[in-house]
C-alpha cells in the first residue's frame, strides 16, 4: 500500500468507511466461511478453496468469498453464511459446495438439509439469529466475530472500526477517557474483576515518562478459548482498545502476550499490526494528534503461571516466568520497572464500544456490580460446545440448557465448573444463579476467564478435583512453599482416594491444607488452587465418602474402583462395544448378550459410552 | 510406651495474646503418648524450668516437648534443664509457636489451630527420637586437605589460620585447579586470577601448611580423629647416578616445559557455520529488544532445529551475551521447550478440561500403550514424540489430538490406533 492510504484525520477514516460500505452493498452475494480454529480443523480452509475453484469455473466472479473469524458455534463447523439473506449452513462438507453454488447462489433456493434444526420445535432455522444457540446471546465483544474478515482492515473500518479511537484522539483528554471507562463499570475479564477505569487512573497518576500497556492473551485456563477467538477473529478491536488505553495512561509502547499454542492468533494479529501501521493507526502522530503508539507481539511458551501479571512481565523480560510479591503492583512498577497497565484481551475488546456508544449505554447492561456481557466457553458434556456471550446476570440454566442445548446423550446434569483451575463446581441446586463476578464468588466458584465446563452423571467429582490439582502441581512455579508443597500433598491425597486407598480423616486434612495454601501462597495460582477441591467437598462430599468408605466410583471413572458389566437382559448383541473395545475384552456373538472379561478390561469406559441401549453398567 | 510431657509457654503476651495456650495444652493432653500437658507464663524462668523438672521426676516422663520460642533461643536451656533430672537431653524437642506462629499471625482462632498442629508434629517427632550420648575421643589435631583447587586452598588456609597443621595434597604438579583455567567467575564476573593467585602464594608462605603436589592419595583408613593416609609422591628430580638417559621420563613428564593447550570444547557445543548463520538471523530479529527476547529466540531456534540443540544454545548465549545457564533455566521452565531431539511426527494430546472430561486421558494412554512412550518421549526409531498439553483451545473438537499441527478432533481410541498405524505405514502425516 502507498503512503496515500494513510489516514491523517478522522475525516479520512469516515471517507474510507463510506467507500467500503458502498462497495460492500454493491456486492450482492457473499459466501462467508468461518476460518476460526474450530472450523479450520473441520476442513473450512479446503472448503474455501473449493468454493473459489467452483465459483471461478462457473464464471461467478462477482460473488465475494470471505474468510471470517469464529462464530462460536464450533460444535457444528464448518459454518457457511450466504449473504445477503444470511442463510446459515452448518456442518458443510466438500460435497455440498456444488449444490450451494447451484441452488442457493444462482437460484436463491435454501438447502434445508444444511440448516440447523431446533431439536425442541423441530423447525429449520434459516438465519443465525433463529438458532437457539444464538437467540439468547447478546454480542458486544463478539460484535465483529464471524462477520468481518480479520485479515482485512477495510472490513473492520466498514464495521465502524477505529471510530472510537478517532473520537478519543480528536476530542477527549486522557482523564476523560479514564473517567468514561470507570463510569461504564467495566471490570477486568482476566479473572480478578478489578475495575478497569480505576486501574488506568492508578497507572496514569504514576510519575515517569515511560509507561507500558500489555494485553494478556495467555489464556491458560484449560477449557477456555474466547480470547483466542477474539484475537483470531477481530484483532483490530484488540489493537484499537490498547491504543485508546495507551492514550489514557500515557504509554507509547504496548505488548501483546499471546499463548504459544495459538499460531493463527499470532498470524492474524501480525497482519493487523502491519495494516494498522500502513494506515497510520499505529505508529507516530496517530490521526494528527501527536500521540504515538506501537505494539509488539510476544509469544508464550507453555507456562500457565505466565498468565499471572507479574509472571507475564518476567516472561516478556526474557526471564523464567515466576510471579513476585505484590505490591508493588504493575501499575506502579511493572515491565522494566516502569508503570505498566495490563488487561485481558476481552477487557481491551470492550473498550472501543464503550467509548463509541458511551458509558451509560454499557452500564445499562448487566447486573448491579458487573456491567456488560461476558463470553463463556461452554464445553464439556453439553450438546452445543462453543463460545457464548450473554449479559452479566444470565442464569446458568439459560446458558447450559437454552443456549447449550442441554446435556449430551440425554444424560443427567451434575455440575458446572467455572473459573478453570482457580474456580469451583456449582451443583444443580444453584442452576438459577445469575452469573456475575460477585455471585459466583459467593458460592465458592469464580468467574475466572470464563470457562464454563458442564459435567454429567458420568463425571466423577473427585477425579475432576484431582485433574485440576494435577494441572496445578505441574504448573506451580515452585517459588513459594505453600503452593509447591501444599498443592502437591493435596494431590497426593486425592490420588490415593481415587485409587481406593482413601482413609478416614483425609477429607478433613484436605480442607485444612486447602485453607493453609489459600491463605499463604505468594500469588493467586496457589491462592486459588484449593478451590476445585474445597468447592467439590462443599457440594459433593458424598462422592468423596463413597470413594473412601465404600470404595466405589459411581460415575465409573476411577479405574481402581470400577467394574463394568453388561446386563444380559438389556444387551441386544449389536456388537458395537465389542468392535470398539481396545483390548478385545468383550466377547459375544451377534444378537446375543455380550460379556466383559474382567481380566482383560482396562476400564476405559468405551463400551459404556458407545452403548445405545444403556446395557453397560457400572457396578 | 512413651510418657511424654508437653509444656506450653505464653512468653508473657508474646504467645498468649494470639494463641490460646490453655486450649493447646488441653489439645496436647489428648494426643496419643502424651501423659501430661501444661502451660505457664514463662517456661524459661526458674519456676518454669522447675515445672518441667518436677514433672519429669513425678511422672517419670520419657520425653518432653516444649512449645515456646525458636530453638535457636532456648533449646540449650531446656535440654540442660532436662538433663539435671536425668532425662536424656535429646529426648526433648521444641515446637516454635512464637516466631512461626504468634508473631506472624493475627487471627487468634487460626493461630491456635496452627499451634496445635506444630505441637502435634513435634510430639510425633519426639516419639521417634532415641537417646543420644556425648562421648570424648582423643583426636590428632592435624588436617589433611585432598585436592588443591580453590576450595581446597581456602580450606587449608582457614584451618591453618585456626592454628592447626595442614597437609595439602594435589595430584597435579601445580595447585589452583579449574579456577586457574577460568577468566571470570560467576555471577559477578570478577577476575579469576586476581582471586586465585594470591591464595596460591599464601599456601607456600604459610608455615603450618605442608604442600604435597604431584602426589596422589593411595589409601585411607582409620576414622574421625585417627586417620591414616598413604600418599604416593611422584618423582620430582633425577638421581644422576642411576639415570641411563632412556628419555621415558622426558616423554611422560606431566609438566613438560611447553605452552599449555586449552582443552578443546566438546564437539557437540561447537556450532557449525550453517547453524551459526541461522542463529545469527534469529538473534538479529530480537536485537532491538531490551531483554533480548530470550523466550522468543528460543522458540525460533526450536522451530528451526526441532529441539533446542546445545550447539545452537551455546552459540546464542555468546551472541546475545546471556549466560548459557540462564538460557537453560528458561528452557527448563517453559513447557514448550525440548532439550532432546523430537521425532519426525509430534503427537500432541490435549488434556484441557473439556478433553479430560470427554476421555482425552484414555487417548493419551492408548498412544503410550501403542508406541511404548510416555509424555515428552520419543520412539527409538525417532518417528513419534508424544506431548500431553494443557489445552489447545479448540474444545468443540474434544477429545483432540494434533499430529504435526494438524487437528484430529472427536478422537476415539479406535480412531487413534488406526491413525497411528496409518502414519507408521505411510511414514507421513495422515490427513483427516
Ligand atoms: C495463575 C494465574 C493465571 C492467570 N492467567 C490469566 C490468563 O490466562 N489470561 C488473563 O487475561 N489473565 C490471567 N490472570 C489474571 C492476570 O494476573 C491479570 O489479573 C489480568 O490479566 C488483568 O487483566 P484484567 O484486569 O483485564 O482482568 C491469571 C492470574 C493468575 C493468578
Amino acid at each position: 500500500m502507498t503512503e496515500a492510504t494513510r489516514l491523517q484525520t478522522p475525516d479520512d477514516l469516515a471517507a474510507l468507511r463510506a467507500r467500503v460500505v458502498e462497495r460492500r452493498s454493491a456486492k450482492k452475494v457473499c459466501v462467508s466461511i468461518c476460518a476460526g480454529t474450530g472450523c479450520r480443523a473441520q476442513g473450512s480452509m479446503e472448503l474455501l478453496a473449493e468454493f473459489g475453484r467452483q465459483l471461478e469455473s462457473a464464471g461467478l466472479d462477482d460473488v465475494e468469498l470471505r474468510a471470517t473469524g469464529c462464530h462460536g458455534f464450533c460444535e457444528r463447523g464448518p459454518l457457511v453464511v450466504i449473504h445477503p439473506r444470511k442463510i446459515f449452513y452448518h456442518s458443510v462438507q466438500m460435497k455440498h459446495v456444488a449444490d450451494i453454488i447451484d441452488k442457493t447462489i444462482q437460484h436463491d433456493e435454501v438447502l434445508p438439509a444444511l440448516l440447523f434444526r431446533d431439536p425442541k420445535t423441530k423447525q429449520r432455522c434459516e438465519v443465525e439469529g433463529e438458532v437457539p444457540f444464538y437467540a439468547k446471546q447478546q454480542r458486544i465483544v463478539f460484535r465483529h466475530n464471524g462477520i468481518i474478515d480479520p485479515t482485512d482492515i477495510e472490513d473492520y473500518v466498514g464495521a465502524d472500526g477505529y471510530v472510537a479511537l478517532a473520537k478519543v484522539l480528536a476530542g477527549m483528554t486522557p482523564e476523560q477517557v479514564c473517567d468514561e471507562v470507570e463510569a461504564s463499570g467495566l471490570r477486568g475479564r482476566g479473572g480478578g474483576g478489578f475495575p478497569t477505569g480505576k486501574k488506568w487512573q492508578i497507572c496514569r497518576n504514576q510519575p515517569g515518562e515511560t509507561k507500558y500497556v500489555i494485553c494478556n492473551g495467555d489464556e491458560g485456563d484449560p477449557g477456555a478459548f474466547m480470547d483466542r477467538s477474539i484475537m483470531e477473529g477481530d484483532p483490530h478491536a484488540v489493537l484499537e482498545g490498547m491504543t485508546i488505553g495507551a492514550y489514557a495512561i500515557g504509554a507509547s509502547k504496548g505488548y501483546l502476550y499471546v499463548r504459544g499454542e495459538y499460531p493463527l492468533a499470532v498470524a492474524n494479529l501480525n497482519v493487523a499490526i502491519e495494516q494498522a501501521k500502513t494506515r497510520g493507526l499505529l505508529g507516530d502522530d496517530i490521526f494528527g494528534s501527536g500521540f504515538n503508539f506501537t505494539v509488539e507481539i510476544v509469544r508464550g511458551a507453555g507456562a500457565f503461571v505466565c498468565g499471572e501479571e507479574t509472571g507475564l512481565i518476567a516472561s516478556i523480560e526474557g526471564d523464567i516466568g515466576t510471579p513476585r510479591q505484590r505490591p508493588p503492583y504493575p501499575a506502579e512498577s511493572g515491565l522494566w520497572g516502569k508503570p505498566t497497565n495490563i488487561n485481558n484481551v476481552e477487557t481491551w475488546t470492550n473498550v472501543p464500544v464503550i467509548l463509541e456508544r458511551g458509558a451509560s449505554w454499557f452500564a445499562s447492561i448487566g447486573t448491579e456490580g458487573s456491567k456488560g456481557t461476558k463470553v463463556f466457553s461452554l464445553v464439556g458434556k453439553v450438546n452445543n460446545t462453543g463460545l457464548v456471550e450473554v449479559p452479566m446476570g444470565a442464569t446458568l440454566r439459560e446458558i447450559v440448557f437454552d443456549i447449550g442445548g442441554g446435556i449430551q446423550k440425554k444424560r443427567k446434569f451434575k455440575a458446572v465448573q467455572t473459573g478453570g483451575p482457580s474456580g469451583g463446581c456449582i451443583p444443580e441446586s444453584l442452576l438459577d444463579l445469575p452469573v456475575d463476578f460477585d455471585k459466583l464468588r459467593e458460592v465458592g466458584a469464580m468467574m475466572g476467564s470464563g470457562g464454563l465446563i458442564v459435567m454429567d452423571e458420568r463425571t466423577c467429582m473427585v477425579d475432576v478435583a484431582k485433574y485440576f490439582l494435577g494441572f496445578l502441581v505441574g504448573e506451580s512455579c515452585g517459588r513459594c512453599a505453600p503452593c509447591r508443597e501444599g498443592v502437591f500433598q493435596m494431590h497426593r491425597i486425592l490420588s490415593r482416594i481415587v485409587e481406593g486407598e482413601g482413609r478416614e480423616g483425609d477429607l478433613e486434612t484436605l480442607e485444612k491444607l486447602g485453607n493453609y495454601v489459600k491463605a499463604s501462597s505468594l500469588c493467586q495460582l496457589g491462592g486459588t488452587a484449593p478451590n476445585p477441591v474445597l468447592s467439590t467437598l462443599r457440594y459433593f462430599r458424598h462422592e468423596y465418602e463413597a470413594h473412601i468408605k465404600e470404595k466405589k466410583c459411581r460415575a465409573g471413572i476411577c479405574k481402581e474402583l470400577v467394574q463394568f458389566r453388561i446386563d444380559p437382559e438389556t444387551c441386544t448383541g449389536c456388537t458395537l462395544c465389542r468392535r470398539d473395545c481396545p483390548t478385545e475384552a468383550i466377547t459375544g456373538a451377534k444378537k446375543e448378550p455380550h460379556r466383559i472379561d474382567a481380566a482383560q478390561c482396562i476400564k476405559c469406559g468405551v463400551c459404556y459410552d458407545v452403548c445405545n441401549f444403556g446395557a453397560v453398567e457400572v457396578e | 510406651m512413651s510418657r511424654m510431657g508437653v509444656f506450653i509457654c505464653w512468653c508473657g503476651a508474646n504467645i498468649a495474646e494470639t494463641v490460646d495456650c490453655e486450649e493447646v495444652a488441653r489439645y496436647a493432653r489428648d494426643l496419643p503418648g502424651v501423659y501430661i500437658a501444661q502451660s505457664y507464663k514463662y517456661m524459661c524462668s526458674d519456676p518454669g524450668q522447675r515445672i518441667i523438672t518436677d514433672a519429669i521426676q513425678e511422672h517419670q516422663l520419657t520425653s518432653v516437648v516444649v512449645a515456646s520460642c525458636s530453638p535457636r533461643m532456648h533449646e540449650p536451656t531446656f535440654r540442660k534443664t532436662a538433663a539435671t533430672v536425668g532425662l536424656n537431653p535429646y529426648m526433648l524437642e521444641m515446637a516454635n509457636i512464637r516466631e512461626h506462629c504468634s508473631w506472624v499471625h493475627t487471627d487468634r482462632r487460626d493461630a491456635t489451630e496452627k499451634a496445635k498442629d506444630l505441637v502435634r508434629l513435634l510430639v510425633e517427632k519426639v516419639k521417634r527420637n532415641q537417646p543420644l550420648y556425648e562421648i570424648e575421643m582423643p583426636v590428632t589435631q592435624r588436617v589433611m586437605v585432598i585436592g588443591a583447587g580453590i576450595a581446597g586452598i581456602q580450606a587449608a588456609l582457614d584451618v591453618a589460620a585456626a592454628g592447626h597443621e595442614v597437609v595439602l595434597v594435589e595430584r597435579k604438579p601445580s595447585i589452583g585447579g579449574f579456577m586457574s583455567m577460568l577468566d571470570e567467575t560467576f555471577p559477578t564476573l570478577d577476575c579469576s586470577q586476581c582471586i586465585l593467585t594470591p591464595r596460591m602464594v599464601e599456601i607456600m608462605q604459610n608455615d603450618k601448611i605442608t604442600l604435597r603436589s604431584n602426589a596422589e592419595v593411595e589409601q585411607v583408613n582409620g576414622y574421625v580423629g585417627n586417620f591414616g593416609v598413604k600418599i604416593r609422591q611422584k618423582a620430582r628430580s633425577v638421581d644422576l647416578d642411576k639415570c641411563t638417559g632412556c628419555g621415558d621420563c622426558w616423554n611422560n613428564c606431566m609438566a613438560q616445559n611447553r605452552i599449555h593447550e586449552p582443552e578443546r570444547e566438546p564437539e557437540c557445543s561447537v556450532a557449525s557455520p550453517e547453524i551459526a548463520a541461522k542463529v545469527d538471523a534469529i538473534a538479529a530479529k530480537y536485537a532491538d529488544e531490551p531483554g533480548g527476547m530470550v523466550v522468543g529466540a528460543l522458540q525460533d531456534i526450536q522451530e528451526e532445529f526441532n529441539y533446542l540443540r546445545q550447539d545452537a544454545l551455546t552459540y546464542l548465549s555468546r551472541r546475545i551475551s546471556v549466560p548459557l545457564s540462564r538460557l537453560f533455566a528458561v528452557a527448563r521452565f517453559y513447557g514448550a521447550f525440548s532439550l532432546t531431539p523430537r521425532g519426525r511426527h509430534i503427537i500432541r494430546v490435549c488434556l484441557g478440561t473439556a478433553c479430560h472430561l470427554r476421555g482425552g486421558g484414555s487417548i493419551a494412554d492408548t498412544i503410550s500403550r501403542e508406541l511404548g512412550i510416555g509424555d515428552g518421549e520419543t520412539t527409538p526409531d525417532e518417528m513419534f514424540t508424544l506431548e500431553r498439553v494443557n489445552c489447545l483451545g479448540a474444545c468443540a473438537l474434544a477429545p483432540l489430538v494434533t499430529i504435526d499441527g494438524r487437528y484430529h478432533g472427536k478422537m476415539t481410541i479406535a480412531k487413534m490406533i488406526h491413525l497411528i498405524e496409518q502414519c507408521q505405514e505411510s511414514g507421513d502425516t495422515v490427513a483427516v
